[in-house]
């Protein structure tokens, strides 16, 4: 393990930029290219925005973690919640579904993060909470080796 | 996050959107983007993603949902300029049929050929 870090914050939804820009220092190390940072970050911001919106309903009191670990050119996130859990996380997995139509969530959160991360995990349990974890490989543009 | 939006002949839209566009800030700029561009005989909204940094679904949501208000109207939607991320995201989502390759003059000529005719 070569790095780790843990970063937590209320439900509200102006921490979403935060987690975003804390994960974007976090992975700066590996040299990522645009498009690795900006998927990245997109799979990050998805999965805080569920927990805030739909985990706490932003309350403003329940507290968000992101933990993130680096192993090399893998980095690994979990994003969790202790909020009011995904009663069929299933469904929730279907393209285009939401629960929160009215505030125009286009329900499709968890395939872009399934399309963007190498592995996505969603565990979670009605009125205890959701964990969403998933890990990305960076291939970054390498310099070349002169010998 | 900010943004621009330049009405043409009172009938197409050109909004411009700056930095990055999340749940938060869509949350804040939506009403206001909704209630402007619902004034005059709209039938046209071009959005020019040039100069957007960021955008997660919260972008799908805005964008389909000024779609919907449109629709009433049999209106177009064309997105210009999006990032190759932003590309996946709207072909995941059933969008990539409305972005195209060109400049804000282009679509506006385009949107007009089609009104017109």
């Amino acid at each position: 393990m070569d790095n780790e870090m843990t970063l937590s914050f209320v439900a509200i939804s102006e921490n979403e930029s935060l987690a975003r820009m804390a994960i974007t220092s976090f992975v700066a190390q590996l040299d990522p290219t645009i498009d690795e940072l900006s998927e990245f970050k997109t799979i990050v911001s998805e999965a805080v925005s569920n927990a805030i919106i739909h985990g706490y309903d932003e309350d403003g009191k329940g507290i968000v973690t992101v933990h993130a670990v680096r192993d090399g050119d893998l980095v690994s996130v979990a994003v969790k919640d202790n909020g009011k859990g995904i009663f069929d996380v299933k469904k929730a997995m279907e393209p285009l579904f939401t629960s929160k139509a009215e505030l125009e969530r286009s329900g499709m959160g968890f395939t872009i993060m399934e399309s963007f991360a190498d592995n996505l995990q969603v565990e979670s349990e009605p009125n205890v909470g959701t964990v969403v974890t998933f890990s990305k490989k960076f291939y970054s543009v390498k310099m070349p080796q002169i010998s | 996050m900010n943004y621009e939006i330049n009405m043409h002949l009172n009938e197409i839209a050109v909004i411009r959107l700056f930095g990055e566009l999340d749940h938060h800030e869509t949350e804040k700029i939506r009403a206001h983007i909704s209630k402007t561009i619902l004034q005059g005989n709209l039938t046209t909204i071009i959005w020019n993603l040039e100069r957007l940094n960021f955008m997660d679904s919260s972008g799908i949501g805005l964008i389909l949902g000024r779609m919907r208000e449109l629709s009433t109207v049999n209106g177009q939607t064309f997105i210009l300029n999006p990032s190759n991320t932003m590309k996946k995201i709207f072909q995941f989502s059933g969008l990539a049929s409305y972005m195209m390759e060109g400049t804000e003059a282009d679509a506006i000529l385009h949107a007009r050929g089609i009104v017109n005719g």
